[in-house]
């Protein structure tokens, strides 16, 4: 079928839109499991993953022909010549056949994208591949091998916006899960028409307020399952995001000449929808400089007694409210030698200054650091793991690293449940109200009448324990006089604690985030907004990017640091206002 | 002159006051006007981005364009409030507040009411203008809200800034301007005016 789409059957617009949606969900699944099944495939050959590798090429040829896709079917055709001559060991499973066969799957997924957008044909770089496919399919014994060569991914002249609409912004939903939702909804509606009459007729029957409260309770209940409901429906398991880093990690090894492999566990582990697209990026980054600076060539890995191939772990856990995602790799580790050389040299540490080995891996979360000798595809390009940091902490999650120098390097990422509620604290300053998590908050206390000033920054004595604290009025630069009495608000921090003075403390309570939008998206010390109690907004505060100000203003004014890191410098010479210091 | 080609190239405006100037924006870009109510503000940001509000249930920056034109923030009165408008930040349409110190009226233009802005004299720069729409011998700034509401434009002022240098000395500077002149060329140079 030159040059044609196959056009919806006549009279069946909406159903044909249905019809490839259903057979685009299908062919991403399918090309998935290929994918996997090669990369399975190839670390061991095995008979039983070669038949799953052909069971699913035909069944995307089958579901591809159905809807009369020839080009897609022909393209499928070839591919499965090639399984079929490994199947029947005509040819060896190894390397250059599962390359070719990868290949083939990226081709097939441009044109499975294509052809549900309407084109349905094969371009020059498609026609190439395949005939060397067809070429595999028809080699009667062990011989050769395709020649090597990244293969040319061609774009097909698509609309752009299929290709973005790729990652779609749609979710799966279990039926049983919808009509329990459906369910709570019509028992708090009568619950609400109960609640109405009762109101309407309270005060003729002279109802007391415990028989107004019970009424309240009863909606009270329902609402929160009904709640609960809906926040399941976001939660997706990490399986899928992690799988695509199978081939990632086999594709970017190659290209630097390693051999590495990811083994992945916890893939069940569900996490809230926007979590897990806001991981996507942070992860890759993380993939990249483990293969990059983490795992060493083939030969240096035998030099040090390991096997060539080295071994990349994700892992998914759950933890207390949280979920962890963890990245171990079994390479060289960091080398704190150079990290701390470089340190010197950007200036962010004192050549006297004596640092644990901890406080060292924790340099490479420091803007603008990296220590990658050449600026490689894979890494060092300076944008590094501080870029990490700042995406990981935007969702109020945390990066640490953990390392030992030759054996490997572990990078733990704890990353909130959902986006979307959280139990905050929230406090008032002038007229406005911060919020903070709940379990950022260790306790409160009122500040001593020594520390009434209206300086940025104070300390006071916390049980005989230094207590650094931010004095959140000035920092916002909101004006106004402090209250006769100021309150203090102790949170945990990674380094230890950190407190907020405010003029009030308003108490905890259950607030759904509001993303602030675009325009406040780099607003500095605020991650979010809710809605309180009483309709105003109340911000959310994202305290690591402020303590992380607060040191740095801090060493702004200190004698001893050398003035040649770029990003102090810059932020000394200008106005010192909030916003400067941040950027 | 046909009467039905007339009415076909004719627009609504919606006219509002700010700092005693008359400003009109196309009916067609906003979504609502609400009553003032108390502002959340956001650190970090320009003067001229007040913070946000809740309008049911959404947040929405709101913004005092009278601070982005160079002129002292005015005190709330009962006629303040706010005009909601659907503009596209970044491929995004998204609702902002503008802060007015009243809204005065719903004008209908033809294209031969509007004129073009004088290169010099207006209290906005030029390039945030549309025209001015003539109405009862005054003029009235039609206002180009996707120039002045872009994510740039709004990030860019900051308060108490000195007079932008960065731009190039123009058309006016030879004129002995008078004291609304004065204003024109660095919209920018704004703050506590």
């Amino acid at each position: 079928m030159s040059g044609g789409g196959s056009g919806p059957p006549p009279g069946l617009g909406a159903e044909w839109q249905q019809v490839l949606a259903i057979f685009a969900d299908e062919a991403e699944d399918l090309l998935s499991s290929m994918e996997e099944t090669l990369i399975a495939l190839e670390a061991r050959p095995d008979e039983e993953r070669l038949r799953a590798l052909f069971r699913q090429a035909h069944t995307l040829k089958g579901s591809g022909s159905s809807l009369g896709f020839q080009a897609l079917t022909d393209y499928v055709h070839g591919a499965e010549d090639v399984i079929q001559a490994l199947l029947d060991q005509r040819l060896a499973v190894g390397e250059p056949w599962t390359s070719l066969l990868l290949g083939s799957v990226d081709h097939l997924r441009e044109l499975s994208r294509a052809a549900v957008a309407g084109v349905d044909q094969l371009g020059p770089a498609h026609q190439a591949h395949l005939a060397r496919l067809r070429e595999g399919g028809a080699t009667g014994g062990p011989s050769t091998p395709p020649p090597p060569g990244v293969l040319p991914v061609e774009d097909l002249p698509l609309p752009v916006e299929t290709r973005a609409a790729a990652r779609g912004r749609s979710l799966r939903m279990d039926v049983e899960r919808l009509d329990r939702i459906v369910t709570l909804t019509a028992e708090l509606s009568i619950a609400r028409g109960r609640m109405t009459q009762f109101l309407m007729e309270a005060e003729a029957s002279s109802a007391s307020w415990d028989e107004a409260l019970t009424q309240q309770r009863e909606m009270d209940s329902l609402f929160h399952a009904l709640q609960e409901e809906v926040m399941q429906v976001r939660m997706v398991p990490v399986g899928p995001l992690f799988r695509q880093h199978l081939r990632t990690v086999r594709d970017l090894a190659r290209d630097q000449g390693k051999q590495a492999l990811l083994e992945l566990a916890g893939e069940d582990v569900t996490l809230d929808t926007a979590v897990l697209e806001a991981l996507r990026d942070p992860l890759l980054h993380l993939l990249r400089n483990a293969l990059d600076h983490g795992i060493e060539a083939p030969e240096e890995r035998r030099a040090a007694g390991k096997e060539a191939c080295g071994r990349l772990r994700l892992r998914a856990v759950h933890d207390a409210g949280s979920v962890v995602v963890e990245l171990s790799d079994d390479g060289r580790g960091m080398q704190r030698e150079r990290i701390k050389e470089r340190a010197r040299e950007l200036g962010l540490v004192s050549p006297s200054e004596r640092l644990r080995d901890e406080e060292v891996d924790r340099l490479i979360f420091e803007p603008g650091f990296s220590t990658a000798r050449t600026v490689t595809e894979l890494s060092g390009r300076g944008v590094g793991m501080d870029v990490v940091r700042r995406d990981i902490e935007a969702m109020r999650g945390t990066v640490a690293v953990r390392s030992q120098e030759g054996r490997g390097t572990t990078m733990t990422l704890r990353l909130p449940l959902t986006l979307a509620v959280i139990q905050g604290f929230a406090m008032g300053v002038s007229d406005q109200v911060y919020v903070v998590p709940i379990e950022l908050v260790q306790e409160c206390l009122e500040l001593p009448v020594s520390q009434r000033t209206s300086e940025e920054a104070g300390m006071l004595s916390l049980r005989g324990q230094p207590l650094p604290y931010l004095r959140l009025r000035t920092i916002f630069g909101l004006g106004g006089t402090a209250p006769a009495r100021e309150n203090v608000v102790v949170l945990r921090h990674p380094d230890g604690i950190v407190g907020l003075a405010v003029d009030h403390l308003q108490g905890d309570g259950q607030r759904v985030i509001r993303p602030l939008g675009r325009l406040f998206q780099d607003a500095p010390g605020i991650s979010g907004s809710t809605i309180l109690g009483d309709g105003r907004v109340g911000l959310i505060l994202d305290t690591p990017s402020l303590v992380r100000r607060a040191i740095r203003r801090a060493a702004e004014r200190s004698d001893y640091q050398p003035g040649e890191a770029a990003h102090l410098s810059d932020a000394a010479t200008r106005a010192p206002t909030f916003r400067d210091t941040e950027q | 002159m046909s009467d039905s080609i007339e009415k076909a190239t004719r627009t609504n405006y919606l006219s509002f006051m700010l700092a005693g100037e008359e400003y009109g924006v196309g009916i067609l870009r906003v979504r609502e006007i609400i009553e003032h109510r108390p502002i959340t503000r956001v650190p970090g940001m320009p003067a001229a981005v007040q913070g946000v509000i809740n309008l049911r249930g959404s947040v929405v920056p709101v913004v005092d364009l009278a601070v982005k034109f160079g002129l002292p923030p005015r005190p709330i009165t009962r006629w303040t409030c706010f005009v909601i408008v659907e503009v596209n930040l970044d491929g995004k349409q998204t609702a902002i507040g503008l802060l007015t110190d009243s809204v005065s009226e719903v004008l209908e233009l033809g294209s031969d009411d509007i004129e073009t802005p004088p290169a010099f004299g207006t209290r906005v720069r030029l390039d945030f203008l549309l025209g001015m729409g003539r109405h009862d011998s005054k003029f009235i700034m039609l206002l180009d809200l996707d120039r002045l509401l872009s994510v740039e434009e709004l990030l860019s002022l900051t308060t108490a800034a000195p007079p932008d240098v960065s731009e190039p000395t123009s058309a006016p500077e030879p004129v002995p301007a008078p004291a609304a002149a004065s204003e024109a060329t660095p919209g920018e140079a704004s703050g506590n005016g």
